[in-house]
């Protein structure tokens, strides 16, 4: 069964770098799929990696104010035509297939540059909390059989939050 | 609408919704089984519906089954039978369900198995092979191509980006791109329908390259379609820009594209499928599980329901039928279908409504005849005549209260027994029920007769007549006998004394009247004619007119006792001092009895308190019986007279007694019962109306009289007289009372 549960997966670093008035996000990912995982991808199952960004305002004597969140998602199968690993971007639809699982998977678990937000939205001198996690989920290629997902044990994985604060 | 009709409504509003929910949970249920990602979506809380119902059928089901064994061990009325209709309909309906259960599950396993099995699979593998041996061949040829493009290229040297155009041309490519081995694009030439950025060269072309090997892939495209990318080396490793790469993208025919996408997405879906295939399995059979389970506790719910509705009718008519036994006419059972259940509670209630009116007719009826029979007690019960009635083995069936005035009070607990059982033989009831039995015995069903009884010391006339009862039928036995009778004795008593009354009045009146001249002619032809008789005429006369004389005394005496008895009585009522009065009577005869040897004793009640009478009635009464008792000890030695008084009660009534005895012969045994009619003695000069004259004053005062003999021999009287304060013009006027007889024992 999917046990994508057992895979290693950890934000190792992430850092923003205002780029143009740009935040643009830097994550990189320890990700290592387990047997069953890469198994299942072979089958024709597809894997899903979010990236979920929140932002927020560090406030000293009440609760953080949330800024903005951002979800980035990735789509990994595999196309057993032409046995190529297809990597496509959920958000932008940009698709690029990799001869090797391995070199899809490295792929996936870097990004580079990822806008986030616009710099004007932060105010100068405070604090911001950015914090990234991936979450993992198995899926199948057509929604309709997704609902069998609903019956096994381990079809998602979600890594700990990774956060660092940022002064503007 | 009344309260169990909106009930009644409720519920079925409330059946018919959760069974369409539940009907829609099923088919939202199996949907999410089939391939609609919408109902995949909801597919976790169709489930929680699905299992809500359940766990709601659950409830229900429980309820119900608790309520039912409740029933059952407290033997509710059409329990068992609901339970068996129940334990019937569930099994019927439990064993098909879990036979198509069975073979349900048996069919999805091996359906499911057989989507997978290894001819399918390998099927598969070898079109993906095929699929791919077709397009690598295609590859190829796009490889060559681009490798002989890479040749004309190194031939020409140079700038090739028109001759790369008529390369890219000639060779159908969609886009040639020249570029160093590390990746910057040199020259490009793109196709029109291409994009206008040109391709970048990917990493793990470069990489391939650089090892001197050509590349080619098969790549799917985003936007549809497939593109072969095809890589080469260009040039020597003396080329002063470096060593170049070619890469060249074809496009891949659209039907052949088509194709290969049919293919990888049957592929795809197959593997999955396989993948999943027993979460695919656990699912399908939970889904069936969860609607067969449905469906069963359904079936369970519905046989309960169902055998409450068949057995609700049957329980109503139980009650109903309880009810009746127990006299309630008036239950009506609800009418709730127009089968044959509703036919027979139609019929139930019609039944009802015909005894209830069966019954109030019964109830006018024994009304009526209770007035009648209360009416028949008053008029029995006031009658003066009494009523026996018989049964037909001739047992005392009912005795009015005349009956038993006349017969005695005996006759009261005699209600029950045998005709010829009741009473004492010498009594007045033994006689009269021994008369009666023997005359019906004899077969004599109606008659009417006068019994002459002697009871103890009194005589007891009693007219009779027995009439049978009408029996069951016309020709059969009779019902029972009823005997009227009467006591005559003091109406005859009663005629007898009028008769001797007008005896004695027409005695004395016609009597009394020659009486006078016959003594007074008898004196004077003594007068005249003795003086010139001679001694022997003088004495004859003289005897014979002292005869005369005499004897018009005599009868004179005579007439005027009769007259006495016949003179209707004049009453100067006063109070009298009894013991005085019998003092002062007494007194007058003590000398006389003296005289013959005869001793007077005198006993007097000192509490005898006065009573009101006729003072000279009672002395005379007091002078005939002494009389009586003087002349019946005449000539006997010893003889002894006691005259007493007392205190008593007759009939709840103080009474004052007063009791004459003398130690005479007595009454003679054949004049016992007519010792206080006239002219009945046995004196050879008495008239025969002294007693008659002490009952006839007895009787002015109400009194009771009793003739005896005693045990020790002689006579005694005895006469009791109420000690009220009754008037004489009261006592006239005063309802004649039911004459006691008179009782005289010898």
């Amino acid at each position: 069964m999917p046990a994508v549960a057992d895979t290693r997966l950890a934000v190792s670093r992430a850092d923003v770098d205002p780029d143009d008035g740009v935040y643009e996000l830097n994550v990189a990912l320890d990700l290592e799929l387990p047997e069953d995982g890469v198994r299942a991808i072979e089958a024709g199952l597809t894997l899903r990696l979010a990236y979920e960004t929140e932002i927020a305002r560090v406030r000293r004597y009440l609760p953080d104010e949330g800024v903005a969140t951002l979800v980035q998602s990735y789509e990994l199968s595999y196309h057993a035509l032409s046995q190529r690993y297809l990597l496509r971007n959920v958000n932008t639809g940009e698709q690029a297939d990799y001869g090797t699982l391995q070199a899809a998977l490295d792929r996936l678990a870097e990004v580079r540059g990822l806008p986030l937000l616009d710099a004007s939205l932060l105010e100068p001198g405070s604090d911001y909390e950015f914090r990234v996690r991936a979450v993992l989920t198995l899926r199948t290629a057509s929604d309709t059989l997704n609902w069998l997902l609903f019956w096994t044990d381990d079809w998602s994985a979600t890594s700990e939050w990774y956060a660092w604060t940022h002064r503007r | 609408m009344d309260t169990p009709s909106l009930r009644r409504t409720a519920s079925a509003a409330a059946i018919i919704g959760g069974g369409l929910l539940w009907l829609a949970a099923i088919l939202f249920m199996a949907q999410t089984a089939q391939h609609s990602a919408q109902f995949s979506r909801l597919h976790p809380w169709i489930l929680m519906i699905n299992v809500a119902g359940l766990v709601v059928l659950v409830g229900l089901l429980a309820t119900k089954l608790a309520q039912l064994v409740r029933d059952w061990r407290g033997h509710v009325i059409g329990s068992r039978l609901k339970a068996r209709m129940v334990w019937t309909f569930g099994v019927l309906a439990t064993l098909p369900i879990l036979l198509v259960y069975f073979f349900a599950v048996q069919f999805l396993n091996k359906g499911i198995d057989s989507w997978f099995n290894v001819e399918m699979r390998q099927s598969l593998d070898d079109a993906l092979v095929l699929s791919r041996s077709a397009l690598e061949t295609r590859m190829r040829e796009h490889l060559a191509a681009t490798e002989l493009i890479a040749d004309e290229l190194a031939a020409v040297g140079g700038e090739p980006s028109g001759l790369l155009e008529t390369l890219r041309r000639e060779a159908g490519a969609l886009e040639i791109t020249v570029a160093t081995d590390s990746g910057r694009i040199i020259v490009v030439s793109k196709g029109l329908s291409s994009e206008v950025v040109p391709d970048e060269v990917p990493g793990e072309v470069l990489l391939q390259v650089r090892q001197g090997r050509p590349f080619v892939s098969l790549e799917p495209q985003a936007a549809g379609g497939y593109l072969v990318r095809t890589a080469v080396p260009l040039g020597s490793a003396g080329d002063p820009r470096g060593r170049l790469v070619v890469q060249a993208l074809y496009p891949v025919a659209e039907r052949i594209a088509a194709l290969a996408d049919t293919l990888q997405a049957t592929y795809q879906q197959f593997g999955e499928k396989d993948y999943l295939r027993r979460p695919l399995k656990a699912s399908f059979i939970l889904t069936l599980t969860v609607v067969l389970l449905l469906s069963l506790l359904a079936a369970w719910y519905g046989a309960i329901f169902t055998a409450q509705r068949l057995v609700q009718p049957i329980q109503d008519l139980v009650k109903g039928t309880r009810a009746v036994a127990k006299g309630d006419l008036d239950t009506r059972l609800p009418l709730t279908s127009h089968d044959e259940m509703g036919f027979l509670v139609h019929s139930f209630n019609d039944m009802t409504k015909r005894l209830r009116l069966a019954r109030e007719d019964q109830q006018r009826a024994q009304q009526a005849a209770e007035t009648e029979r209360a009416n028949l007690a008053i008029i029995l019960a006031r009658l003066s005549t009494g009523v026996v009635s018989l049964e037909p083995d001739l047992r005392v069936r009912t005795a009015n209260r005349a009956a038993i005035t006349i017969l005695g009070d005996e006759l009261d607990g005699c209600v029950g027994r045998d005709l010829g059982a009741v009473g004492v033989e010498d009594g007045l009831l033994g006689q009269f029920a021994e008369a009666c039995r023997a005359r019906i015995a004899a077969g004599d069903l109606e008659w009417r007769e006068q019994f002459t009884f002697q009871a103890g010391t009194a005589r007891r006339i009693l007219m009779c007549a027995c009439t049978p009862l009408p029996g069951e039928g016309e020709g059969e036995a009779p019902g029972g006998f009823v005997l009227v009778f009467d006591d005559i004795t003091v109406m005859l008593q009663a005629q007898r004394e009028a008769a001797w009354g007008e005896v004695a009045r027409r005695l004395a009146h016609e009597i009394k009247n020659p009486l006078t001249p016959i003594r007074l002619s008898a004196e004077r032809m003594r007068h005249k004619l003795l003086p010139s008789m001679n001694e022997k005429d003088a004495l004859l006369l003289d005897r014979g007119t002292e005869t005369i004389v005499q004897q018009v005394e005599a009868m004179k005496e005579m007439v005027n006792a009769f007259s006495e008895y016949a003179r209707a009585p004049r009453f100067e009522m006063a109070d009298v001092d009894l013991n005085l009065l019998v003092t002062e009577v007494t007194d007058l005869y003590r000398a006389q009895v003296a005289g013959r040897g005869v001793t007077l004793e005198v006993q007097l009640e000192p509490a005898l308190r006065t009573l009101v009478a006729d003072r000279g009635r009672l002395r005379q009464l007091l002078h005939n019986l002494l009389t009586n008792a003087v002349e019946a000890l005449e000539g006997q030695p010893g003889g002894a007279i006691t005259v007493a008084t007392r205190l008593g009660y007759r009939n709840g009534e103080e009474v004052a007694q007063i009791a004459v005895e003398d130690n005479g012969p007595g009454f003679q045994r054949e004049l016992i019962g007519q010792v206080f009619d006239p002219y009945v003695t046995t004196k050879p000069r008495g008239t025969g109306l002294g007693l008659a004259i002490v009952r006839k004053i007895v009787e002015e005062h109400r009194g009771h009289v009793e003739a005896e003999n005693r045990t020790e021999g002689g006579a005694r009287v005895s006469i009791e007289l109420p000690l009220n304060e009754m008037t004489g013009a009261q006592a006239a006027r005063r309802e004649p009372r039911r004459p006691e007889p008179r009782r005289e024992r010898a």
